[in-house]
């Protein structure tokens, strides 16, 4: 727009910096006018297709054989079927029409040009595609329900199932059955007032409908920065729950380059320093041996020697950004839901929107930064013993991280009281360090008003995954002492 | 209503809300639980042995003056046995640093300890206000941290010291941690959330307000009435940490615990094995003999590139190119005294405290 002012016109406005560094022309074909620039390099339209398809393939291919295959030389065949996971945003309907024109529809211009017709990878990599939504809309009320929006963009692709979940599944015992075929139910509620979170079983004739426990779970959360992480938690869960269901051996999930570096470090700003690594990668172990198995692992192997089944989450798109992934949609004419605002008032004391605004503004400054984050977070490793699997986000938890809690920040006066009584049992010992901070941490602030109903109880129901060890733990020591007993001396009673 | 009592002792009125928990409080406790923090920092790190010369890194600042006065009080209260000394370094900077030192001689008189106080223009032969007039503000911080750091083991060398202390408080250790992610810097990465570090050649340093937050240290210094010097450099700071330091205040106001938290994140993590091999060993420096990752070290390339008049020598890499085209060093250019690490009487069979 003009000033009107003649003087400040034309030669005195600052020179506008270019856009690239040597040359206009597409370092690819060299031939072409460049339309992209990806971090310093030209690229044209034609030349963008094959450069994003080998990130995705390169992202994915390796970590698809039971043993990862750097060289990719054998021929892919995973133990199981494929879960993707889609929430609607960019990064995975980027993701699921990559996915879809690779693997579904074997859409040629996507392959190598070597090896010919015959070649075995033009054979279908998987041979069921599921897709999973997870709805969250209940946890916010005022959010709109867009899983027929979602359904209605997944159709679009042959080929593909679609599984639409909501995340009060996770306390649904519906649901539970479902995925876990055989298991003892077994529900749990936590009292989150107190730096223990002290556990205590719930009757089943108290129980509470799955969206009455979601409200008093979410709105037991004491910060506004543990709502997105808890329902992150949940819909992480549901699907890993879900892909087993799905006799998936992947789950794939569409975090773009710079979506990682904000979990990266939002993570680290968490406590989550230890779990780095799963948040690039994972591999899932149901603890359960009586859920079902993939189909692709146990018929091979011939029943009953079948394998454990796993999942290993994937993110074929960690090195693509999220320009490139709107450049994609684009040209592709890709339609996205886009995600929903959180209507909440507490989004700005969220430590999850800080770390993205902070990440995307300093992007335009230092425009290598997100590819730094995630580069430097790739050479390091967790330090130490892991104690088991966290109950609540599954992810394994470091040794001694109650200790260091209260040795660096004293909250008693007198030692002995932050012994757990050993009569009640509690949840603490049994978090990662993130998610205790998320259940305990406070901030000055009051806690967040998600505008739901209010439970009335001091205690509130824990996502049904989290009953599973509790009682198993208590009942397998009575269970060895009883196995014991004959050889113990009359009144040891230790 | 009744007034709140302390969340610690339940006896007390509370009169402050921690920074750190939340807990509100009375004064009395907010300093025991603030000094027994501290001591079990120490002690977890056995940090010291009876009769461990141990200078303290002094600048006048709230950090340097809480840790002078924290470490006379923990040393006397727990026995520690510890010989303590203030070690300052005047990097010549008018209207800050000699007023700041005003202060720190005025904490000598108060906490009878001896002071040192060494000069940039001792060491180096020039003072920040002459850096800054040959290079201007930006990239001035380059120096001044090279310059101090050695600076530093030189006076602590020179005081028969074998551990210097510094002020370092939590919310440095967290930015430190963001920015060496942000920035790739997986040398320090490794390094920066550890307590303690030794070369080999090195004085032992270490940070015992590692998880002290800098709202707290304020607060014990209004409630302590301590007497230290609260302005900012004149010369601006490095504008990459003055981001990080922005968004850590963003993530305090909005879970207090994110600073700790990051703490911990930093501390769950190391190296890669295969990416340590690839990192560049120790060496000294062939002209001061000071530890150096390449054969002259840091503090002796920004000198050179000040001597001869090409100051960004050590800051670009097109710079040092430049220089090096330039050809050899001259024969007189001023250089760094050589160094070498007294090695002062310790006592080698004392356990740690």
């Amino acid at each position: 727009m003009s000033c009107g002012n003649p003087t400040v016109e034309g030669e005195s406005i600052m020179p506008r910096r270019k856009k690239y560094d040597k040359t206009r022309y597409c370092v690819r074909c060299k031939e072409a006018e460049g339309n992209i620039v990806i971090r310093h390099a030209v690229y044209c339209k034609d030349c963008f297709s094959p450069l994003i398809t080998h990130k995705f393939r390169k992202g994915l291919e390796p970590s698809i054989n039971r043993k990862p295959d750097l060289s990719r030389r054998t021929a892919l065949k995973p133990d199981g079927n494929l879960l993707v996971g889609v929430s609607g945003g960019l990064g995975s309907t980027v993701l699921l029409d990559l996915l879809h024109r690779c693997y579904v529809s074997m859409d040629e211009s996507t392959m190598p040009s070597d090896g010919g017709r015959q070649h075995p990878r033009h054979e279908r990599v998987w041979k069921k595609v599921t897709v999973c939504y997870v709805e969250m809309c209940d946890a916010f009320p005022g959010m709109r329900d867009r899983t027929s929006d979602v359904e209605r963009r997944v159709a679009q692709y042959a080929g593909l199932d679609f599984v639409p979940l909501r995340i009060q599944d996770a306390f649904d015992p519906e649901w539970c059955r479902k995925v876990h075929a055989s298991r003892k139910e077994s529900s749990f509620s936590v009292d989150m007032t107190t730096e223990e979170l002290r556990l205590s079983a719930i009757a089943s004739s108290s129980a509470s409908t799955p969206l009455q426990a979601l409200h008093g779970y979410m709105s037991s959360l004491p910060t506004a920065t543990a709502v997105p992480t808890t329902v992150q938690t949940l819909v992480r869960l549901l699907l890993l729950h879900t892909a087993v269901q799905s006799g998936s051996s992947h789950l794939v999930l569409g975090t773009s380059l710079t979506s990682l570096a904000v979990s990266l470090i939002s993570g680290i700003s968490q406590g989550r320093g230890y779990n780095l690594k799963e948040e690039v990668q994972e591999e899932w172990v149901p603890d359960d041996s009586d859920e079902p198995c993939p189909p692709g692992s146990g018929s091979k192997q011939g029943g009953a020697r079948a394998r454990k089944p796993y999942v290993r989450v994937i993110r074929p798109l960690r090195d693509i950004g999220r320009k490139e992934c709107a450049l994609w949609a684009w040209w592709r004419g890709l339609n996205v839901v886009g995600k929903e605002q959180q209507p909440w008032s507490g989004a700005k004391q969220d430590i999850g929107i800080l770390t993205r605004e902070f990440i995307t503004g300093l992007e335009k400054d230092y425009p290598s930064t997100v590819s730094a984050i995630v580069r430097t977070c790739s050479k390091v490793e967790p330090k130490g013993r892991a104690g088991g699997l966290c109950a609540l986000c599954a992810r394994p938890i470091q040794d001694g991280v109650q200790e260091w809690k209260s040795r660096i920040s004293i909250r008693s006066r007198d030692g002995s009281q932050r012994e757990p009584s050993p009569t009640s049992a509690t949840l603490t010992p049994r978090l990662c360090y993130g998610c205790h901070t998320t259940l305990t941490s406070r901030s000055s602030r009051p806690a967040p008003s998600l505008g739901l109903p209010s439970s009335d109880r001091s205690t509130v129901p824990l996502p049904l995954w989290v009953g599973s060890g509790v009682p198993r733990s208590r009942l397998s020591e009575q269970q060895m002492k009883d196995a014991v007993s004959e050889f113990l001396l009359e009144g040891d009673t230790s | 209503m009744p007034p709140r009592l302390c969340a610690l002792c339940n006896e007390a009125r509370a009169i402050l809300k921690r920074p750190k928990t939340g807990q509100q409080i009375c004064k009395e406790c907010f300093f025991w639980v603030f000094e027994t923090e501290v001591h079990n920092t120490i002690t977890e790190a056995e940090l010291f042995k009876p009769g461990d010369r141990v200078a303290i890194g002094a600048s006048g600042g709230k950090d340097s003056t809480v840790l002078a006065h924290v470490m006379k009080t923990l040393n006397e209260r727990y026995q520690y046995g510890l010989e303590l000394f203030l070690l300052s370094i005047d990097e010549g900077i008018t209207g800050y640093r000699d007023d700041s030192l005003e202060t720190v001689k005025r904490n000598q008189q108060q906490y009878d300890m001896p002071l040192k106080i060494l000069s940039y223009n001792e060491l180096y032969g020039w003072t920040m206000d002459a850096i800054v007039s040959q290079i201007g503000k930006k990239n001035n911080c380059t120096f001044c941290g090279v310059f101090r750091r050695q600076a530093l083991d030189r006076g602590a060398a020179s005081l028969h010291v074998d551990h210097i202390v510094t002020g370092h408080n939590a919310d440095d250790i967290a930015e430190t941690v963001l920015m060496n992610i942000m920035r790739g810097d997986i040398a320090r990465l490794g390094r920066c959330t550890l307590i303690c570090t030794q070369g080999e050649d090195t004085i032992k340093r270490s940070k015992p307000f590692k998880y002290a937050y800098e709202k707290e240290i304020v607060m014990y210094a209004y409630f302590k009435k301590l007497d230290y010097f609260s302005t900012e450099c004149i010369y601006s700071p490095d504008a990459y940490r003055g981001h990080a330091r922005v968004f850590l205040k963003d993530l305090e106001a909005a879970r207090p615990s994110a600073i700790i938290d990051i703490i911990h994140s930093g501390e769950t993590f190391e190296v890669k094995e295969e990416v340590k091999a690839t990192q560049k060993t120790q060496q000294t420096c062939k002209r001061c003999g000071y530890m150096s990752s390449n054969e002259l070290c840091k503090a002796c390339t920004l000198l050179e590139g000040l001597e001869r008049g090409m100051a960004a020598a050590a800051v670009t890499e097109r710079a040092r190119k430049k220089l090096d085209a330039e050809g050899p060093a001259p024969e007189n250019l001023r250089t760094i005294p050589f160094y070498q690490q007294a090695h002062p009487p310790t006592n080698a069979a004392g356990l740690p405290i």
